[in-house]
């Protein structure tokens, strides 16, 4: 009976978190995977890494941390698995005769609005920069930003400077 | 200095706004999916059972006629179909591959389940135009096999026989028609699960 309420009680806390996090979830998907069909498994990967991690949660930092913690790792884990089939930007930039037979990159990107050249660029960031932005793009504080990385705050301020300033010229690129 | 931060945060606040609504499916177009897939896979099932009750029941009614007739005829008939109840079952379990459950719990992955059944639906409906076909062939053949029996029953009961001809020859157009609205309907269906699909990678992004 004890173990049955405790399922429920889980089931309870789980759907909330879903419910309060879903959306950002998606998102921070979104940043480690451009692919739509792939993405929305990534973020049911997500979901099941919650779902198992949230009997061993007991409360040492904010739900938010430990669901942005979790997110993280395993959109890591993504980028690592995939990684030997993905060119490096420096590799596409070698390639001299352009095989994809959609418009010139600088034709789309010119047709991109604000939302979208944001996340174009948030995507195009390194891994560490990349993590860094989104959490702070979620409104996560320093503090928080810090517990999720296992960074110091005063490293978190610092790299964030640096990843800020990637995007801002990244989106500068992309205008 | 202090034009610059507030420049900063006017410009982080603008980034948190756009962010906002990136890869975001709108929850009323979920719902809509998630009912539409609820209806369909009701459908998908009680379709199923319709089809095993239908394949039971002329298996069994097959089965009796096989072992309580005697005539040539009506044996020959009842293990046609026998055969052809047995083939299109088979048939029907091979194009319904990949069709019973989605890969993940995911709207897409619904939607490909869809897209999948209703593919199968259509390749179904083709190879039963096939066996349809195959089927009037025996009956042709069976009729020229037991020509003298049937001879014999169209001359004792010739108004009763030729009624039945008439039907059957009403009967077949009905049955195309029939199979051309139900093709009509899937691809219809196929065109709808296609624009969703497209949809949601409009909304993904």
């Amino acid at each position: 009976m004890l173990v049955k309420e405790t399922r429920r009680e889980l089931e309870r806390r789980f759907e909330r978190i879903l419910n309060e996090h879903g959306a950002a979830i998606s998102r921070l998907a979104y940043s480690y995977e451009a692919v739509a069909g792939i993405r929305e498994e990534l973020g049911q990967e997500i979901a099941l890494a919650i779902w198992k991690a949230l009997p061993h949660f007991r409360g040492e930092c904010s739900e938010r941390t430990f669901v942005f913690r979790i997110a993280h790792n395993r959109g890591l884990t993504h980028v690592r698995r995939r990684r030997p089939q993905q060119k490096s930007l420096d590799d596409l930039e070698e390639v001299d005769e352009p095989v994809d037979p959609r418009p010139h990159p600088d034709e789309q990107l010119a047709q991109m609005n604000q939302r979208d050249r944001l996340a174009s660029a948030v995507q195009s960031l390194p891994i560490a920069q990349k993590q860094m932005i989104v959490l702070m793009l979620e409104g996560l504080s320093h503090a928080e930003i810090g517990e999720v990385l296992g960074i110091t705050e005063t490293n978190v301020r610092v790299r964030l400077t640096r990843a800020r300033k990637a995007l801002k010229e990244l989106m500068g690129v992309m205008q | 200095m202090t034009n610059h931060r507030m420049t900063e945060d006017h410009e982080l606040d603008l980034w948190r706004e756009q962010w906002s609504s990136v890869a975001l499916v709108s929850p009323e177009f979920k719902r809509q999916v998630q009912e539409r897939i609820k209806v369909q896979n009701r459908r998908f099932w009680l379709g199923n059972l319709v089809a095993l009750a239908a394949l039971l029941g002329t298996l069994i009614l097959a089965a009796y006629q096989i072992t309580h007739y005697t005539s040539r005829l009506e044996k020959g008939q009842a293990t046609g179909v026998f055969v052809l109840f047995f083939v299109a079952a088979a048939c029907r379990l091979w194009v319904m591959r990949g069709t019973w459950r989605a890969e993940t719990q995911s709207v897409r992955a619904f939607l490909e389940l869809w897209q999948r059944r209703v593919l199968s639906r259509i390749r179904g409906l083709q190879i039963a135009i096939y066996l349809a076909i195959g089927w009037l062939v025996f009956c042709a053949a069976l009729v020229a096999a037991n020509w003298a029996t049937i001879r014999l029953e169209l001359m004792a009961h010739p108004a009763a026989l030729s009624a039945m001809m008439v039907v059957i020859v009403v009967m077949l157009p009905l049955i195309w028609r029939g199979a051309m609205w139900f093709r009509r309907h899937k691809v219809a269906e196929l065109n709808e699960v296609a624009r969703l699909l497209e949809e949601m990678e409009t909304m993904n992004g």
